[in-house]
């Protein structure tokens, strides 16, 4: 799949730019402010009808104004025109595909495939098991219904359990304990799966971060993902440690009202050559393993789904030195069609490029080309 | 505009109905307006005789004209399986199937601790006393797929068994006469996950 063309009117600081993309490299490069995420952030608006940035559809009209528009041309087999709409006076969106109206988001939702890194995805190496678990969710999810649908039901279950644990804390009544016993088995039937097909993919995906990481780093650096679940490493018999977990924690749950044992509380620990890279990772290494973790993403859904993904960098060179900037860049061309946003025509220099890649320039939302 | 109260009034009263509209209940109440007298009147005794001469079973909780419903009336139906279900509607859509000949057993609802629905607020006591005066050898759990249901199955489940009667729980897969490529993703993910040896 390819994006070859938006209009962005009231976009952010756009009043109105119209960009012709390249199907190869699309180096987006300006100063600070100067509205290159922006750009990003309409292509991953068109892709999944939602913001990036938890910041709310009114915030992205552009000041004074009282509506925003972005247009994308996607071509595959066929040509797909998509549009988004905001007013605010209606603070009402309007999403359409080829010109007729789409009205359930859903149908949208892995239509256009999208990977996105960003300076945020530090979280992801060196924030909590929730930020990683979050990631790793995100990517199943994409993959599988059958995933997004148990997590879903297990999430729902846990609430069950909470507002029963909560009833029980309150009012000391034993006999919600033969509930809190149904409840817990469905939260070790549902949770379960989730506990295998994240083992399942947590093997797969390592091959994709250990091939990512190999071609930006060097081979002397070896990473892993290991799955952690249920307070332990995986091992094959989850169902009945789960089971023994939960009634030992059973006094501590209903102590504190809340749901102590299960794979929301999973972690992913992430290690280069055996050592923990939360603990002892320097800066550069954490950096390498986002953008390692965000190519195996990207070439993991595009196996998965058969179908390539929109790729956009947001400010990945920043903090990385220029041998790995060069290796990153190489490694682009095996994607295809990527948008990567840069402040400093100095940082390209040292790149290599092809003549089909294509340089734009930002500046005071204004596009020109370079 | 003005129209005519007596006409407005039936309208309005339509269109309390669920999935009625007032273009719909409009159209009803012309309808109705242009029918004969005789017509109007058997609709009206129809929907009075349900209020009338209706109420729930003692027995399963089912919709029923006496005190005990038909089918536990019946003697021809099988006394030994008693099929669970959350709501009369249920009944009424395994009843069609003619595929079950045991008794039922309506439960009002399921298990909700996030809107405070417990087990004394549903028909587990009476089915509990059903299975140990009646010679019941199985209970079959007919809930809805969904969190609330599955977990109400476990509950269940688990007070039944020590009395000594087999419990089973409906299947769940595809849609007979229906095409692969029309179910969605997570129907057919299930189906794969559960399939049966040939």
């Amino acid at each position: 799949m390819r994006l070859n063309y938006i209009k962005l009117n009231n976009f952010r600081i756009h009043k109105s730019s119209e960009i012709n993309f390249s199907g190869h490299l699309n180096y987006i490069i300006g100063g600070n402010g100067q509205g290159k995420t922006t750009i990003l952030e309409a292509v991953y608006y068109l892709c999944t009808t939602k913001n990036y940035s938890s910041s709310p559809d009114s915030e992205i009209v552009r000041f004074t104004e009282k509506e925003f528009e972005a247009t994308g041309l996607f071509s595959d087999l066929t040509e797909n025109k998509v549009r988004v709409y905001y007013s605010s006076e209606q603070n009402k969106k309007y999403y359409f595909q080829n010109d007729k109206q789409i009205y359930r988001a859903a149908s949208i939702i892995g239509l256009f495939p999208v990977v996105i890194l960003t300076p945020g995805d530090h979280s992801i190496t060196q924030g909590s098991p929730g930020d990683r678990r979050k990631f790793i969710d995100s990517i199943i999810s994409q993959a599988s219904d059958t995933y997004l649908n148990y997590l879903l039901d297990y999430n729902k279950t846990l609430r069950h359990r909470a507002s029963l644990l909560n009833q029980i804390k309150e009012t000391g009544n034993r006999s919600l304990f033969g509930q809190l016993d149904a409840w817990s088995e469905k939260l070790i039937i549902t949770g379960s799966e989730l506990i295998s097909a994240r083992e399942k993919f947590a093997v797969g995906f390592n091959g994709y971060v250990s091939e990512s990481y190999k071609i930006i780093m060097d081979e002397s650096e070896i990473p892993q993902i290991e799955y952690y679940t249920l307070e332990g490493k995986y091992d094959g018999d989850y169902k009945e440690r789960f089971r023994k977990l939960l009634e030992s924690k059973r006094n501590e749950e209903i102590r504190r009202g809340a749901n102590l044992a299960g794979p929301h509380r999973d972690d992913f620990i992430f290690g280069i050559n055996g050592k923990n890279l939360k603990t002892y990772g320097s800066q550069g290494q954490h950096k390498t393993f986002q953008v390692a973790l965000r190519f195996a993403q990207f070439f993991y859904l595009k196996e998965k789904k058969g179908k390539t993904p929109v790729f956009l960098l947001d400010d990945v060179f920043g903090e990385l030195d220029s041998k790995r900037s060069v290796r990153i860049s190489e490694y682009l061309k095996l994607v295809g069609q990527a948008f990567i946003t840069m402040t400093d025509f100095s940082d390209i220099s040292n790149l290599t490029r092809e003549e089909d890649d294509l340089i734009i320039k930002v500046a005071n939302g204004a596009v020109s080309y370079g | 505009m003005q129209i005519a109260q007596p006409l407005q009034l039936a309208i309005e009263e339509l269109s309390k109905l669920p999935s009625i509209g007032t273009k719909t209940a409009q159209r009803l109440a012309l309808f109705l307006l242009k029918s004969d007298i005789d017509k109007v009147n058997s609709l009206t005794s129809a929907i009075t005789n349900l209020k009338e001469k209706l109420r729930f079973c003692s027995i399963c909780f089912n919709i029923s004209e006496e005190d005990v419903c038909e089918v536990c009336l019946n003697h021809k139906r099988d006394r030994s399986i008693i099929c669970v279900v959350e709501e009369a509607s249920d009944v009424i859509a395994i009843e069609k199937t003619n595929e079950f000949s045991g008794l039922y057993h309506v439960l009002g609802g399921v298990l909700s601790p996030l809107s405070g629905v417990d087990p004394n607020s549903l028909k587990i006591k009476e089915l509990l006393k059903r299975l140990e005066s009646e010679e019941v050898k199985e209970v079959i759990l007919a809930l809805n797929p969904d969190t609330e249901g599955e977990a109400t199955s476990l509950y269940l489940a688990k007070l039944i068994k020590p009395i000594g009667v087999q419990v089973t729980r409906i299947a769940r897969g595809l849609p007979i006469g229906g095409n692969l490529e029309f179910a969605d993703e997570a129907t057919i993910g299930r189906a794969v996950i559960n399939r049966i040896n040939l």
